[in-house]
């Protein structure tokens, strides 16, 4: 397969406490979107942060390493949740990425409990991104098959 | 303290044929994203993908730390605009992250603002949490 290369770029103006920054991708679906320090380590007050992005990314990887895993067991998904939460705390004194939380919740017709599961570890272990934050920081992954059926509601 | 930032996405279908939404970052700013595998591996069409992602995370990390370690030497920076390029290569994985920086700092040399640029490749968090697994480069330049 051919590699392939995504570019994004960050302006920055000012400091690092009290400036901001402009954050756009080439795909084009982050336009300028603004990011701070603030917003990295206090509230978030609708500003974006290195740490969220890459919590977008570890969902996202995860979400499509486990579609591929369930479709290829033959049962793919009708819908998977999945959530990431990236921690940022200081270590001897300087700030490291040293966790990333992962909650799946997955409607998969056909499938059970034990083979979801086996699924789950299987994507996790074919996600790039796990691999490779696994190296230096914490990576959980809690999995729960959902028995919301679709027209079921009411 | 530490702090947690967070991030959900909803994926429907198989991998080839089916698409997610990542709904929510937990501070507004973004989204709702669509990403699908072809917008991954292929070309974009106006989707994200996770390396894209990543290459945000890692402009805006780098951005942050370099305007930082300026600003401690004395220099803060009135500008910087930086860029990174991720590569993927499907199978194998992520390979490399490659920083591009042009900064307008007073009072600075191209030597100093290099240096500093290095040190903020090597030691903001997103570059130490790919180091190791990810090649990492810096090319910085004063203009203007």
């Amino acid at each position: 397969m051919p590699r392939v290369q995504r570019t994004a770029t960050a302006a920055w103006e000012g400091n690092v406490a009290r400036g901001t920054g402009q954050l756009s991708t080439e795909s084009g679906v982050l336009r300028e979107a603004p990011f701070s320090l603030p917003a990295r380590i206090g509230n978030e007050s609708g500003k974006t942060n290195p740490e969220e992005l890459l919590g977008a990314a570890h969902a996202g990887c995860l979400a499509m390493s486990l579609a591929n895993q369930l479709a290829q067991a033959g049962t793919p998904p009708e819908r998977l949740e999945v959530r990431a939460t990236v921690v940022l705390d200081e270590v001897n004194g300087s700030h490291r990425i040293v966790a990333s939380h992962v909650e799946i919740q997955g409607r998969v017709p056909d499938s059970d409990d034990a083979s979801f599961r086996r699924a789950v570890e299987e994507a996790d272990e074919g996600c790039t991104f796990s691999a490779l934050i696994r190296a230096s920081a914490e990576v959980t992954v809690e999995a729960q098959l959902s028995s919301e059926r679709v027209g079921a509601a009411g | 303290m530490a702090t947690e930032r967070r991030a959900e996405i909803t994926w429907q279908g198989d991998l080839m044929g089916g698409s997610g939404t990542i709904d929510a970052v937990g501070s507004g700013a973004v989204g709702p994203l669509d990403v699908t595998w072809a917008s991954r591996a292929e070309t974009p069409e106006g989707r994200t993908s996770p390396e894209e992602l990543i290459a945000a995370a890692h402009a805006s990390c780098f951005s942050m730390a370099l305007a930082h370690g300026l600003a401690q030497a004395g220099t803060p920076p009135e500008r910087l605009k930086s860029s990174a390029e991720v590569t993927f290569v499907p199978g194998t994985g992520i390979t490399k992250s490659v920083l591009t920086v042009r900064g307008s700092v007073p009072g600075l040399d191209d030597a100093g603002f290099r240096e500093a640029a290095e040190n903020a490749k090597e030691n903001c968090p997103v570059s130490l949490a790919l180091k190791g697994n990810v090649e990492l480069s810096v090319d910085a330049q004063l203009e203007g």
